[in-house]
């Protein structure tokens, strides 16, 4: 940019001067940037109107005065310096703004009559014209561009903090809902246990009214455990503690204890849990409790969303290298607005408060980040009002 | 590839170093911190194999200033640093640390600039051997891959290019970079040839 100025001025002025000297005067006050021209002698022989303007000395007081007479502060400075390279050994020199504070003293003249100082950048360019050697300074105002990057930097910098802020707040947050869902996990465990022993009659016959109100508050109590349990994961999941386990577990055996642990669940809903036939001695490589938790959440989830009296299908099926397991419902599907957002944190499709389903919408988020650290896969096929498919592809244990 | 001796080497090497000192010392006065510069290093190479030094030395990014020459010899004038060094030197240089991951306009002018006095204390030896005038252009900055600053694709792969190393000494980190001037093989061979002649005077 500033260079290809310089080489049109260079054969203009080189060429075309003496033919129209006065044309080319009208051309370089024109100019947005400050220009003028020292010749060998070191004497200033051209000064255009920027120039006059933003150092308040006219043409008369400069013109055929030697460069150190006119800016005298300026005797033995690194501009001195470079105006002689280009007039003795033709060498171009930018002098940058952020190196050279407030090269030469040029001030802008602004509205109410203040003055304020000038920032520069500078290129000293050497010039040959009919033998004699000259050299063209020009001076670019840069202080748009100095009070832009000075906004910047502010910005820049408070964003920093700003992004720090709030790292440090969702650590805070997530440390807080890990601390407080265990200390409430503690009281909770013994209010579930006692009010378990009330429930079951050891304590003495309840009368009807005591066991329907003590029942309420046993199972709600359970509730609350699932969800404290829940968090704990989240926030396990999402500060990256949740440590896994991993060792040989034979698939068999837990998809037996699995439907096992859900039978009474499902009976609450009138659904039978069927377990198709499974290779005996068919072993994954896994967590075995985070495991048992997936499929423990894909089997009440089947139950809770099937219809009354429906079978809920376990199928195991080989696939090269992993083995799929699916949980098949005969309920009402998963509506097709709901699909995308199925695995997010708390998304139920029925979201209203009037719900009749129990649960947080929690299950199928930790069931997806516990089965891909495992390094499987989760999905779903489904047909509206015709029922749904969750499967889980897990890694075959590989003893070789 | 052109051979050059041992005598030869030591002779551009020493030379390049007394205008890397004065360079050096300019440096110094401007930013009123020790800055050192040095070039431990003399090559001539052809130009793919110059701009594969950078690739393989697994900095993919180079960022820098050119300027072109003219006059004796005549081609382009590179002065290089893997991406995030240029951020440093600039950065430690104007005492400034601004929390982005690329120079801003002004900090690139103020590299520009930082490149211009070493470009021009490279030039000037090399003139100084030929004893001939080489003029260069106003500098410029520039960034890619090794590749694309040397322009390989469009430039002439048999091209020799004077490769030096430099080290740029900065508080207490020693920053390398690389200068590289491409130039023309009539050019070379006139240096060459003055490099003879001023060593068979000494
Ligand atoms: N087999 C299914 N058939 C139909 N809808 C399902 C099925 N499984 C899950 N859903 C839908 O996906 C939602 C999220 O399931 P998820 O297991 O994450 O939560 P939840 O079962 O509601 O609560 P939680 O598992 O946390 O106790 C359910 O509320 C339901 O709307
Ligand atoms: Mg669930």
């Amino acid at each position: 940019m500033l260079s290809d100025i310089n080489n049109m001025e260079r054969e203009v002025i080189a060429e075309h001067v003496p033919l129209s000297a006065s044309l080319f005067g009208k051309v370089l006050d024109f100019s947005e940037n400050g220009l003028f021209l020292v010749d060998s002698d070191r004497k200033i022989i051209l000064w255009n109107e920027w120039m006059v303007q933003a150092s308040s000395l006219g043409r008369e007081e400069v013109i055929g005065t030697a460069f150190v007479d006119v800016f005298p502060n300026l005797k033995g400075r690194r501009i001195e310096s470079v105006i002689n390279a280009a007039l003795d050994t033709r060498t171009a020199s930018l002098l940058s703004r952020s190196l050279n504070k407030a090269i030469f003293p040029l001030y802008l003249s602004e509205v109410g009559g203040e003055k304020r100082h000038l920032e520069q950048s500078v290129t000293v360019k050497p010039i040959q014209s009919n033998g004699h050697d000259y050299c063209l300074i020009q001076i670019t105002d840069v202080t748009p561009m100095v009070q832009r990057e000075d906004v910047l930097r502010v910005l820049a910098k408070e964003a920093g903090e700003a992004l720090q802020v709030a790292e440090e707040a969702s650590r805070f947050k997530s440390e807080f809902t890990s601390t407080v869902s265990h200390e409430l996990r503690t009281p909770l465990t013994s209010i579930r246990g006692s009010l378990g022993l009330i429930v079951s009659g050891v304590m003495g016959e309840l009368r009807p009214e005591m066991a329907r109100l003590v029942g309420i508050a046993y199972n709600n109590t359970e509730r609350l455990l699932f969800l404290i349990n829940d968090i704990l994961d989240i926030s396990k999941i999402e500060s990256g503690k949740m440590d896994f386990v991993m060792e040989p577990v034979d698939l068999k055996t837990l998809l037996l204890q699995s439907v096992e642990a859900n039978q009474a669940y499902g009976e609450q809903y009138e659904v039978k849990y069927v377990l198709n036939d499974v290779d005996d001695g068919v072993t994954v490589y896994a967590d075995t409790d985070r495991l048992m938790q997936v499929l423990n959440n894909l089997l009440s989830n089947a139950a809770k969303f099937s219809s009354k009296g429906a079978e809920v299908e376990i199928n195991v099926i080989p696939k090269d290298a992993v083995i799929r397991v699916e949980v098949k419902d005969y309920g009402n599907g998963i509506p097709e607005k709901f699909q995308s957002r199925i695995f997010e944190k708390f998304s139920q499709a029925d979201g209203s408060d009037t719900r009749k389903i129990g649960g947080t919408g929690l299950g199928l988020s930790i069931s997806k980040s516990i089965i891909e650290q495992m390094g499987g896969a989760i999905g779903f096929d489904t047909v509206a009002g015709k029922g749904a498919t969750f499967y889980i592809d897990i890694c075959l244990f590989n003893d070789a | 590839m052109l051979e050059i001796s041992e005598l030869q080497r030591d002779y551009i090497t020493e030379i390049l170093n007394i205008s890397m000192g004065s360079a050096a010392s300019v440096l110094s006065e401007m930013v009123s911190e020790e800055v050192a510069l040095s070039v431990p290093e003399v090559d001539f190479l052809p130009r793919s194999i110059a701009a594969g030094k950078f690739d393989q030395s697994n900095v993919s990014k180079m960022s820098g200033v050119t300027q072109s020459i003219s006059g004796a010899v005549y081609g382009d004038a590179l002065l290089m640093f893997p991406e995030e060094k240029t951020l440093s030197i600039v950065r430690i240089l104007l005492g400034e640390t601004v929390p982005v991951e690329s120079l801003t306009e002004m900090e690139q002018e103020a590299m520009c600039e930082i490149g211009n006095i070493i470009l021009n204390a490279v030039v000037s030896s090399i003139a100084d051997i030929l004893k001939k005038e080489i003029m260069s252009s106003l500098p410029r900055f520039i960034h890619g891959t090794g590749n694309e600053v040397f322009s390989v694709e469009s430039g002439n792969n048999d091209d020799l290019v004077m490769f030096l190393k430099v080290d740029f000494g900065l508080e207490s980190q020693s920053i390398n970079g690389y200068v590289t001037l491409i130039l023309n093989v009539d050019s070379l061979q006139g240096f060459i040839a003055q490099l003879d002649e001023q060593i068979n005077a000494i």
